[in-house]
């Protein structure tokens, strides 16, 4: 599988995933800790990958989103935004409201 | 060559209408950038942020590190 194809089945898979430089517990970067911190405060679980510790996915991810940045936030297969994104929509509430949607199921 | 808060803020503007504000402060490393202009209107937070990195292209690879974004229409300020 090329990079870009893992990195759609990792985003696939987990309904909320962050890449993030370093890990929840141990950030490597003030924006990606504060983004985790977000999430971290919603106490649900998410999944997180460390850019850092593959060069080719820390490239490939700012492809994949053709957005130059880490961190990046991705809920059920669709990219949110960055840490600037993320802290507007965490203050308005709206981010509570993605993470908490639920999955709607057309019957 | 270190990029400075002012020549981020003039490649900003050049790439927006004439009544666009933009703001940049940084400390040659992390930037913090905020732009008022209505060419954000209509526009989602993830379209806003990805026109202004449109607008820097090739330099937020190489030259800027850490750029945050504040983008407002006229109406938000």
């Amino acid at each position: 599988m090329s990079i870009q194809e893992q990195l759609k089945q990792v985003i696939d898979e987990n309904e909320i995933v962050l890449f993030m430089k370093g890990t929840p517990d141990f950030p490597q970067c003030g924006f990606s800790g504060k983004t985790a911190q977000m999430l971290q405060s919603f106490e649900i679980p998410f999944a997180s990958v460390d850019v850092l510790a593959s060069e080719e996915v820390r490239q490939g991810i700012k492809e994949y989103s053709s957005w130059p940045t880490i961190p990046q936030l991705y809920v059920r297969g669709e990219f949110v935004g960055g840490c600037d994104i993320m802290s507007e929509l965490y203050e308005s509430g709206e981010l509570a409201a993605i993470i908490k949607a639920e999955k709607t199921e057309s019957s | 060559m270190t990029i400075t808060a002012d020549q981020i803020e003039q490649w900003i503007r050049v790439g927006l209408s004439e009544q666009a504000q933009v703001s940049v402060e940084g400390d040659g490393r992390h930037f913090f950038a905020t732009i008022v202009s209505d060419d954000f209107l209509g526009q989602s937070l993830i379209a806003r942020h990805q026109m202004i990195y449109k607008i820097l292209g090739d330099k937020m690879h190489a030259e800027i590190h850490a750029l945050s974004l504040k983008t407002l229409t006229t109406a938000e300020a």
